[in-house]
Parts: C-alpha cells; sequence; structure tokens
C-alpha cells in the first residue's frame, strides 16, 4: 500500500519522533522512496532538528558541578547528623 | 528503593543535560545553577522514594520542570513573543523551496542550516511560552518520548502533541526571521 502525501505529512512528525509503529514507519519509507517533494520535507526537518539538538546543548561548566557536589556532601552531613 | 549511598555516581552524570535545560528555562547561568542544585538537593531527598531501574532521568527531569514552574514561572509578566495560531506545516522549508531547481533549494537549505547561529536557535526556543517550550525542549533537546513527556509534565499526550507541534512550528517561523535578517535567503524568498 503506498500512501497519499497528506498522510505522509500528517505522520511527519510521529515518524520523525519515532512514535510510529513498524507497520506505519515503514509506509512512509516507502513512500519517501517514491516521491521526491515529501523525501526533501521530511531530510529538512531532519535536518533541522538535528542543527537545533546541537547547537542548543550547553556545557555543564567545572566549577557548578564542583559547588553541586559540595552542596550535596552537605546536606547528606547535615541529614545524618 | 534506590539508596541514597548512591545517589551522585546514578543521578550527577545527568548534570549536564538538566543544565542544559536549566540554561533554557531561566535564560541565565546563575539562576540555571539554582535550578540544577535544588533539583539535585530534592532529589536526593527524596531518592528513598525512587523506584531503582526506573527511568532516573525522566524523574530528574521531573522534579527539575516542577521545581521551575513553582519557583520561577513569571509567565504573565513576559509577554509572548510569537504568534502561535497562524504558523502553517513546514514553515521553514516552503518558505527555502521557492527556489526552481531542487539543486537551487538545497543550497538554499544548507546556506540556512549553517548559518543559524547558536544564539538564534536558543533565542528561538526560549521565546516560546512556556507551555510550549517544556515539550519542545523535552522532545527536540533531551530525545523524550511523547508518553515521558506526558509524565514530565503531568499533562495528557494528546496535550503534549499539539505543543509540540505548535511550538515548533512557532519556533520554525522565528529561526526564519533570522534568517532574513542574517540574509541567508534569497531575495524572492523573503515575503511573507
Amino acid at each position: 500500500m503506498t500512501l497519499e502525501c497528506d498522510d505522509a505529512l500528517t505522520n511527519l512528525y510521529l515518524y520523525l519522533d519515532s512514535e510510529l509503529d513498524n507497520a506505519s514507519s515503514r509506509d512512509i519509507r516507502a513512500h519517501l522512496d517514491g516521491c521526491p517533494d515529501c523525501s526533501g520535507s521530511f531530510d529538512f526537518e531532519l535536518r533541522l532538528r538535528r542543527v537545533v539538538k546541537e547547537r542548543l546543548d550547553e556545557d555543564v561548566p567545572e566549577a557548578v558541578v564542583t559547588r553541586l557536589r559540595i552542596a550535596l556532601k552537605r546536606e547528606a552531613a547535615g541529614s545524618s547528623g | 528503593m534506590a539508596d541514597q549511598a548512591n545517589f551522585e555516581e546514578d543521578a550527577l552524570q545527568y548534570s549536564r543535560q538538566l543544565y542544559s535545560a536549566a540554561m533554557r528555562m531561566t535564560r541565565n547561568p546563575a539562576d540555571a545553577e539554582d535550578l540544577v542544585q535544588e533539583t539535585f538537593l530534592k532529589a536526593y531527598r527524596a531518592y528513598h522514594t525512587f523506584e531503582a531501574g526506573t527511568n532516573l532521568k525522566a524523574w530528574l527531569y521531573r522534579i527539575l520542570t516542577n521545581t521551575y514552574i513553582n519557583k520561577y514561572r513569571k509567565e504573565s509578566r513576559r509577554p509572548s513573543e510569537v504568534d502561535l495560531g497562524t504558523v502553517e506545516d513546514l514553515y521553514l522549508y516552503r518558505r527555502i523551496g521557492s527556489e526552481e531547481s531542487a539543486e537551487a533549494a538545497r543550497t538554499t537549505e544548507d546556506r540556512v542550516l549553517d548559518g543559524l547561529v547558536e544564539s538564534d536557535i536558543k533565542e528561538a526556543v526560549e521565546g516560546l511560552p512556556e507551555n510550549f517550550r517544556m515539550p519542545v525542549l523535552l522532545a527536540d533537546l533531551e530525545g523524550f518520548s511523547y508518553k515521558e513527556i506526558a509524565e514530565i509534565l503531568q499533562i495528557p499526550i494528546g496535550t503534549v502533541m499539539s505543543r509540540l507541534h505548535r511550538g515548533r512550528k512557532a519556533m520554525q517561523k522565528r529561526l526564519w526571521e533570522f534568517a532574513m535578517q542574517r540574509g541567508l535567503l534569497p531575495e524572492d524568498a523573503e515575503r511573507p
């Protein structure tokens, strides 16, 4: 069975979020293989998502982790004695 | 039941991720640090209630978001920067894809994806109203499933899906504005 473009678009985000069951994912992939328009948009959304994730990631400063460990030790000492 | 003695070892591996999320929630390093520290202290105190072997990361995020909502929510004092009502699907792609050839469109796509800098993406997410920002962060930064997000935010899964969908579209609209400001789009794509 093949999907129409409208159905594929409806399922686009579910597919990219890995929320579709195996059969529906297979249907989407089959549609994408034969439809350059949809595969173009799917591909772009996927790339955009990677860019967003990559550029949102933030390193936690070492000093923040150090202060966090100290706070936890203090908490542990306070609760046990 | 989880053993409090193992808390540091078990939980601190998530400090980087929680800090990233806290930065996007509070928008400044001092508040992000406070939020993360308060989250870990609360989690430490409650660790005996955590069922060992279940989803520790999701549990920590639930404490993080609850703490944020209780302590830092100032949504009513902040104007919402995006109109979430009028954004169509594939907003950014459709505006880029108006090129004559597939090849030209691909070139523009690359230029936009490479040219949007870190601060653009951060501002686009931080500008989302809180109800939309949280699901977007949890899905797109952290990769949580809809079900996990529903549990973390304690809202129905259908609400997660609709907020995620609308939030992402609003984010794309903001990214398009940044792309225009940076001259990443061809002239004819700049018409609304």
